[in-house]
This record gives structure tokens, sequence and C-alpha cells, in this order.
């Protein structure tokens, strides 16, 4: 099965930018799915299959929250590894990230390298 | 950034299907192929003998291979590489810019958790090594108060020697504060200054200032000829600029803090030296717990012991001294008396020349045990003055416990702490009376009531006297235990014979009294108590008394 990444933010700078530092990921066989809403998200979750997914919490019609409840407590499925990502100064959101469980929570600005990291982590690919 | 293959443009975005349906339509039939010749679309057939390359950036990432028609397809790959290859470049550029914004966001972040000048020091050259890939680095600040510069943080020792520094200061300064921030490949005056290694080949260094004021600067290094770029030059810009809006605060705070913590130094200086002259005692006596709040009108009553003592016949002793041997004697002399009473939980309520007034707000035996240790005192100090050749001196002490009002009198603008009381009119006049009792400490009887631990304190009753202005007589008692070893003996060995001649001569039995009082003289000759009332006894045998006479002694003196 190939390797996919889902990125989801409602700004489109975001998903951009998230997919440019990651972009090295691709020659290695990494598919990247974007989304740009929680429904949106839901569905691509369930058609993909994605191994990890970058999940902005502050998003109109479903927010990150809510997504990542429904995967991880409704679906069940919970191989999908979800990184939150939430404004810094926000971080009370943490506790509540835990509580729908998500796997890890990051702050925005995010540190490239520390996401690229973790996706080499969860995708188990060599550095 | 991650190369631009032929293989991923094909890939997006259904353009795999668009040649698909292209080929069918147009019925040729044509193959794409990477640079090694690895098949990504199509298949190879003899009649691909056109190939035209699809390039990238320059660099050929694939070929296409077909009939004149395969023309169309390369054209519009290339097309799309073009793109592709452009979107990549501007979304790098835009990572790179993120990258920095995050950099700064940290940076300020951490600066944010400090507020010590060197420790945002530390972190800003860590920071800037760190981005900015350097062997050395130093941050130099202006020490204002030293009127120098001073190397704060350094890679190492070396790097920047600060003992060079000040003597080449000039070169350093030349060179530093000539711009804002700069790149420096030219670095043979400052090496031969020695003020920085020999090995480095080139500074980039950056001005730490707030609203043009300079405060320092960041100084980085590197053994390469040619490593810093522009846009090094900017970041350390960047950094220099938030640190030094950190250091100015920290800085501004560290003077705040030394500026209050020396306010408040004068401060307790301030309440210690008051604390001196209207003792902390009295304060707390009006309900207060510093001098501040102490208001004009201000009183409280209480029941105290008040403490007298005087130095006898001080008049002649000061007219053999110079007012300022006068001054230094009472200086001397007081020291030594008012530690004896704050030992025994009393406090000064005035030093008047030679004479001490003290209150003593708790147990009455705290006055007398004050008394004994004042009286002790006196004795060291003679010690001292008969080695010096002086005449010892003698001091009187009376006491008397009852009702005194203490409070704060005086106007708006001079407050007096100040004591009114009859208690202490009758404390003073008691200690008058040593004068003529020829005794040491003399305590009321009001006292003597209050006193629970009698055995403690060697005491005789020397019967009544009438104060000056007062109505009623009242009864007093010595206390001599303050007297020499031998005095004490001889006073205790003849107190049943003294009390004797003391009920004789109130009972204007004078006869019995003349024998007592003889006795006594005979065991010890220098009990001037004794002699006192012998002579009065005497007196009254010789010229008789009233018939209403009820052995009062009446002192019309003060």
């Amino acid at each position: 099965m190939s390797k996919k990444i889902l990125i989801v933010d409602d700004e489109a700078h975001i998903r951009s930018l998230i997919e440019q530092t990651l972009e090295e990921l691709e020659d290695e066989g990494v598919e990247f799915l974007t989304a740009e809403n929680g429904e949106q998200a839901l569905e691509i979750i369930q058609l993909q299959n994605p191994q990890l997914v970058f999940l902005d919490v502050m998003m109109p019609k479903m927010n990150g929250m809510e997504v990542c409840r429904r995967v991880k407590k409704e679906l069940l499925l919970e191989k999908v590894y979800i990184v939150l990502l939430t404004a810094k100064g926000q971080e009370l959101d943490r506790l509540r990230g835990q509580e729908v469980g998500a796997d890890i929570y990051m702050t925005k600005p995010f540190d490239p390298e520390v996401i690229l990291d973790k996706a080499r982590e969860v995708l188990q690919l060599e550095n | 950034m991650a190369r631009l293959t032929l293989k991923s443009i094909i890939a997006k975005d259904g353009i795999d299907s668009m040649l698909t349906s292209f080929i069918e339509q147009s019925g040729s039939s044509l193959c794409v192929e990477d640079v090694s010749g690895k098949i990504l679309f199509g298949t190879k057939n003899g009649n691909n003998i056109f190939e035209y390359p699809v390039v990238a950036d320059e660099e050929q990432i694939g070929i296409v291979k077909g009939d004149e028609r395969a023309n169309i397809i390369a054209r519009l790959l290339n097309h799309l590489s073009k793109k592709e290859s452009e979107k990549k470049k501007l979304g790098a550029e835009v990572l790179n810019l993120y990258k920095e914004i995050n950099l700064i966001f940290n940076f300020s972040e951490k600066l944010a958790r400090t507020i010590d000048a060197p420790a945002i020091c530390i972190i800003t050259l860590d920071e800037a090594r760190h981005v900015i890939n350097s062997d050395n680095g130093a941050i130099i600040l202006w020490d204002e108060s030293k009127k120098k510069p001073e190397v704060v943080v350094s890679s190492s020792e070396l790097f920047f020697a600060q003992n060079k520094i000040n003597h080449q200061l000039s070169i350093l300064l030349n060179i530093i504060s000539s711009g804002q921030s700069e790149i420096v490949t030219d670095t043979s005056s400052l090496t031969a200054a020695g003020i920085i290694l020999p090995e480095v080949q080139s500074l980039i260094y950056s001005a730490l200032k707030v609203n043009d004021r300079m405060m320092g600067a960041i100084v980085l290094g590197s053994n390469e000829s040619m490593p810093y770029t522009a846009a090094h030059l900017k970041l350390l810009t960047t950094l220099a600029l938030q640190a030094s809006a950190a250091i100015e605060s920290a800085l501004l705070y560290e003077k705040n803090i030394r500026e209050s913590r020396e306010r408040e130094e004068a401060m307790r200086l301030v309440y210690e030296a008051t604390g001196k002259f209207v003792p902390y005692e009295f304060i707390r006596s009006l309900g207060h717990k510093i001098i501040t709040d102490v208001r004009l009108g201000d009183q409280v009553e209480k029941i105290v012991t008040v403490l007298f003592s005087d130095i006898r016949d001080y008049t002649t002793l000061s007219e053999q001294m110079t007012p300022e041997e006068n001054f230094k004697f009472v200086c001397s002399f007081n020291e030594r008396m008012g530690p004896a009473i704050r030992r025994n939980n009393g406090f000064i309520n005035q030093y008047l020349g030679d004479a001490i007034m003290a209150i003593f707000p708790g147990k009455v035996s705290d006055a007398l045990y004050a008394a004994i240790e004042m009286q002790k005192q006196v004795d060291e100090f003679n010690a001292d003055r008969i080695i010096k050749g002086q005449v010892p001196i003698r001091i009187g002490i009376g006491m008397h416990t009852g009702s005194l009002i203490m409070g704060i009198t005086g106007d708006a603008d001079r407050l007096d702490a100040t004591t009114i009381s009859d208690t202490v009119n009758i404390a003073s006049r008691l200690e008058s009376l040593t004068k003529y009792y020829k005794t040491n400490i003399i305590l009321s009887d009001a006292c003597m009531e209050q006193i629970t631990d009698k055995e403690n304190f060697h005491l005789r009753y020397i019967g009544l006297v009438q104060l000056k202005g007062k109505q009623r007589s009242i009864k007093i008692h010595e206390c001599f235990s303050g007297n020499t070893e031998e005095d004490i003996i001889k006073k205790q060995k003849t107190l049943s014979v003294f009390n004797e001649g003391m009920d004789g001569y109130l009972n204007k039995s004078f006869n019995t009294a003349i024998d007592a009082f003889l006795t006594v003289a005979e065991v010890h000759p220098e009990d001037q108590t004794a002699e006192f009332f012998l002579i009065n006894a005497k007196h009254y045998l010789k010229n008789g008394v009233p018939e209403n006479w009820a052995g009062v002694l009446e002192m019309n003196s003060k």
C-alpha cells in the first residue's frame, strides 16, 4: 500500500507550506492529499486511508477536534496518526486534543524540521 | 529542493489520461521516457523516429519519441515542467521565509523568558551561531559605568580578547561603529592588533542599538574567506534588533531593582534612626507598627513602672569638666545604662542630661532588675574612672508604679512623643530622696505590692514620706541588691534590728529606735540610712514631735 499524508487546513498557504516542507518525501513515493475543511477530511480519510494526517484545529464547518474525535472514537481508525495543529497561545487545546484521541499536537507557526522528522518517523522512512 | 521529475508531472492532475485520449484520437503512437530511458508512457515503436527533449531548469528531464505529432506533446510537457518548476521555486522561497519567521518567533519567545542581560546575550549568540554557520562569535556591550566595551559572551576567550580590546579600542571602534552591520573580509588590522584569533578570515557583525544609541555589537567570525552572504547579514540584523530591545529592557529592569533596593536600604536606615529617637515600644503601645502611622493626639493609658536615675552631685562634677568632656562623660555613662534597661524589658523614654527616665510596661521586677544592673554598671564605670585617676560617681534610682499616658503632642509641624503622668513625678521625687536617705534605690509601696518574687531582692522598709505637693504620705522601701557584697551581708545581718528601729521610730518610741540604730551602727558603721534615722530619732527625742506626728518625713524640696 502506498504511503499517504493528508494535509487539512482551511488556509491554502498553510496547506502548500506543509506540502512544500514534506516535498522531499514525494521522491520516496509518498502521496500527498489535501482537504480544506473537516467534512472533506473525513471523506478522504475513509476513502484513501492515509497513515498520517496534519489536522488544523480551527476550521469552519467541522473543526479539527471534531474530525479527530470521529476518526478515533467513532470510526475507530486507531492506526491513523493524527497531528493536531493549533495556533500558539492556545496551548490549552492540548488537553482537549488528548481527550479526542490526537496522537500529538503541534503549534503554528510550526518548525518545518520538526514536521518533516515527525512524518518520517510515522511513515517509517529512513532519513 | 527536490528535483523535478517527468514522472511526477505526468502523474499529476490527469495528464496521463489526457495523453491517452490524444493518442487515441490522433491515431499516432509515441512514448515518453525519463532521462534514464525508462518508459513513463506509451510504448516503444519503430515509427518513433522523431525525438523531442523535455527540459526543466535548463536540464533535460526526459524525451518524447514518436512521429512529428510528438512535438505537440513535448511542447505541452515542457510547458507543464516550466510551470511546475516555477511553482516549486516559489514554494521553496515561501518555505524559506516561513522558516525565517519561525526562527524569529522562537527567538523572541526565548528572549521573553529571561530578564537578565548576560543570559539574553548568551541566547542571542547561540541562536546567531546556529543559523549563521560560524566558527566564532562574541557579543560586546558598552559598559556605561566603566566607560568601556565589555565582552559579555564569547565562543572562546581568544576570539575577542578583552584585554586587547581595552588597549586597542580605537581599532575595534573604527570597524564596529563604521556601519550598522557589515561583512568584513579584511581582518588584517584586527588580527595585527591581536583582538581576534589569527585564523579568523572574515567577520559579520551587527550593531546592537536602541533609538540610534549604540549599545554594542554582535560579531561572528569564520575561518573561511567568503562564507557570509547578504541573507546572513539580514538575518543577523533582525536578531540584533530583537536582542537590543530585550537587553535594553533587562538593563532598565536591573537598574530599577538596584535603585529600589537602595531606596529600601535608605528607608531602613531612616526607620532605624527614628527608632532610636522614639522607641519602638512607644509606637507599639500607641497601636502602630511604624512611626509614619503616628498622628498628633494619639494616646494610650497604661499601668507601668517608671524608673528615674540621676548622678549624684553632678553639678559639682560637671563644673570640673569642659562642656566637651561633660558631653563625653554623659555619653559614656548612658552607653552603659541604656542596654541595662533594654535587657530588662524597659525602654528609655528620655535622656535628660545626666538623668534617665525609663518605662517598664511589664513586670515591676523588670525595673528592679534593671536598677540593680545599672548599679553594677556604675561600679564597672567607676573602676575605669579610678584607673584614670578620676573620682568615682554614684547614682540614685527611684521608681514608682502607676498609670501613665503616652501620647503624641506638639503641633502639625513638630511632634513629640511625650508621657504625662503623676507616676513620673513620684518616681523622680523618690530618686531625689536617695540623697537624704543615703540609699541607692528607692521604690514606692505601689511597686512593692506588685513584686511577686520579693525573695529575689534585698529590700527593707524605710518609712513614710510626704512628697511636696502631695496630700497623702506613701510608704517607701530600699533595695540594696545592687550594693557591694559586704554591704549586703551586713545589712542582712542587721535587718531585724533595723526593722525594730524603724518600728520604734514610727511609733515615737525614740529611745527604742536610738538603741536599735546604734546596734546597727556597731555591726555596720557604714549604714548611712540607719545613721540618718538615728540622727532624726535623737532630734525628735530632744525637741519632741507634734501630737499627730505619724512618722512621716515631709519633703519640701523637690
